[in-house]
């Protein structure tokens, strides 16, 4: 048995999940990690580099990377890909404007390969707000249909504010990564 | 502890010029200071492993570790030629590139902005370095730092259908036509534009494409999107979400959020309030400042919106375009006698026929 499979028994063991969020910039990627992990969320900065957070989740732990969405820190996006198991992507949905830049950017990363086994939850963010497209809107806009088949995808409208929908996303991210990975046991 | 560093036995002299006791007081002040550091830091370091809080101690720590892997990348000359085992030796140096990314993630809420990009970038060289390596030795094989299992080994069942939302229709007219704009200022040359958000449920307001305009927002808001203006004065309440500003020029904004994101900003003074460290983005010549608004009831929509304290982060800017140690020269605070006094967009008479509200 090569030492590539010993790693991956240990790591089905473990049970342990590597979860990349990313998305725009000003979208709340940092936000609904401290929000889903119970913590503060009154004072956050704009992510200057990126974050990790270990959450122990039902009965997985995973490691989510927060990475920023600054324009000049997306070039590192690419460092974060390998041995991604879920991808978030995170939207704002009250930014009408920059819906365009959005789809670009999903669009560029949809086409790297080292992510095209991850699962991909769409967080139609920022619910709350008076005047947000709701998750079916936001889902036209980025043309979710013309996915690519093999592609295991979610889109969830959500509020990091309220904390609304953020466990139904979470929900079905991990239990479709843990039916691909984990279906063993 | 070596008593040389002990602050309390510095000789107490007595000073007749009061300047020069000042001068003596503040030393031991200073001495006092580091002692304290020096035990906090101690402390920590017992309690903490890999999570240094001092920028010395992990820049020595990374740059330890980078050696490491460069000189196993240098051995790689001496590689095995069996392929299985080459691929085990490439799979442990990328192990090793992990755990230095891992090293920057934990320390990167410490460390100066300019030391988490560096360190990325060397981490990233070093990947690639890896990559090229790989390609070179193992042509055929494309080794791309994956260790999950492929479809084929894994014996798993092909994916299903995916799980997704229902799809309302499938209308192939373009989706920016569905979409509705949102309350703003739109598009308006050398007007006042008033607007009061009062009681009303507020979410997001915009202001865009203005050309020398006042526009004065009384009342909280929860998200407030700036672009693409020219010579205006923008005075805001308080914003419980965050502020986003793009494309502006020759502008002064007074304005309190949470957060506040300047990107695309020339020649502006910023007035000031935010919970968290503002940033700027491709900006030049953009100055800040405190913030200096008032209105009738302003005090009560700031506590509402917990702005009421100022937390002097106006001056704490973040430069993502510059990440270095030293000051940004893109921008400066702006020097006192030059600030503007207290606004009061309450009492200020509107009664120019070049006004405008909604
Ligand atoms: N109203 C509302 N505001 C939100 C929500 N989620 C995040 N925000 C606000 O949006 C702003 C941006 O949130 P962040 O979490 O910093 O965004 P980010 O995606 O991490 O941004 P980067 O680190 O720059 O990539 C903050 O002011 C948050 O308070 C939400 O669901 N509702
Ligand atoms: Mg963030």
């Amino acid at each position: 048995m090569g030492l590539l499979s010993i790693i991956r028994k240990i790591k089905r063991k473990e049970k342990e999940m590597r979860i990349l969020m990313v998305g725009l910039d000003n979208s709340g990627k940092t936000t609904i990690v401290l929000k889903i992990n119970g913590e503060d969320t009154s004072v956050i900065s704009p992510t200057l580099g990126f974050n990790i957070k270990t959450i122990t989740y039902q009965k997985y732990t995973l490691n989510i990377w927060d990475v920023g969405g600054q324009k000049t820190i997306r070039s590192y996006w690419r460092n974060y890909f390998e041995q991604t198991d879920g991808l978030i992507w995170v939207v704002d949905s009250s930014d009408l404007r920059r819906l365009d830049d959005c789809k670009m950017e999903l669009d560029n990363l949809l086409k790297e390969e080292r992510l095209s086994g991850s699962s991909l939850l769409i967080l139609a963010n920022k619910q709350d707000i008076k005047g947000a497209l709701t998750p079916e809107e936001i889902a036209k806009v980025l043309n979710l249909e013309a996915m690519d088949k093999s592609r295991h995808w979610k889109i969830v409208g959500c509020s990091a504010f309220t904390g609304q929908g953020l466990l139904e996303g979470f929900d079905w991210l991990v239990q479709d990564i843990a039916s691909r990975i984990y279906m063993l046991d | 502890m070596d008593d040389k560093e002990n602050p309390t036995i510095v000789p107490q002299t007595e000073y007749s010029d009061p300047d020069l006791q000042r001068k003596h007081s503040l030393m031991l002040e200073r001495l006092s200071n580091r002692h304290q550091n020096r035990l906090d830091n101690s402390l920590r370091s017992e309690s903490e492993s890999s999570s240094f809080e001092s920028t010395s101690s992990f820049l020595s720590r990374f740059s330890e570790m980078k050696r490491s892997i460069e000189s196993q990348l240098a051995d790689s000359q001496i590689a095995p030629s069996d392929p299985a085992q080459l691929k085990i030796y490439f799979e442990k140096i990328s192990a090793s590139i992990s755990d230095l990314e891992k090293l920057v993630a934990e320390n990167s809420y410490f460390l100066p902005s300019y030391d988490v990009q560096s360190s990325l970038k060397t981490i990233s060289d070093l990947k690639q370095t890896l990559e090229s390596l790989n390609s070179q030795l193992n042509p055929k094989k494309k080794f791309a730092f994956k260790n999950k299992a492929s479809k084929k080994e894994s014996g798993f069942p092909e994916f299903k259908e995916p799980l997704v939302s229902k799809r309302t229709d499938t209308s192939p007219e373009k989706t920016r036509l569905t979409m509705r704009d949102s309350p703003g200022f739109r598009s308006i040359v050398g007007q006042v534009l008033f607007k009061e958000f009062r009681g009303s449920e507020v979410g997001e307001f915009t202001i865009s494409d203005l050309d020398s305009c006042e526009v004065r927002l009384i009342g909280s808001l929860r998200v407030l999107f700036v672009h693409r203006l020219k010579n205006c004065q923008v005075y805001v309440g308080p914003v419980m979400g965050s502020i986003h500003i793009e494309e502006v020029e020759g502008c002064i904004f007074v304005m309190a959020s949470h957060q506040i994101r300047i990107h695309n900003a020339k020649r502006s003074d910023f007035y000031l309030r935010v919970r968290s460290r503002p940033i700027i983005e491709d900006s030049n010549s953009v100055r800040f400042s405190p913030y200096c608004l008032t209105y009738e009831g302003i005090e009560k929509d700031l506590q509402h919106a917990s702005l009421d304290n100022e937390t002097g982060n106006w001056a704490n800017v973040d430069d993502f375009k510059w990440l270095r140690a030293t000051q940004s020269p893109n921008w400066s605070l702006l020097p006192e006698n030059q600030r503007i006094k207290i606004v009061d967009i309450s009492t200020q008479e509107i009664k120019n026929d070049n006004t405008q509200v909604i």
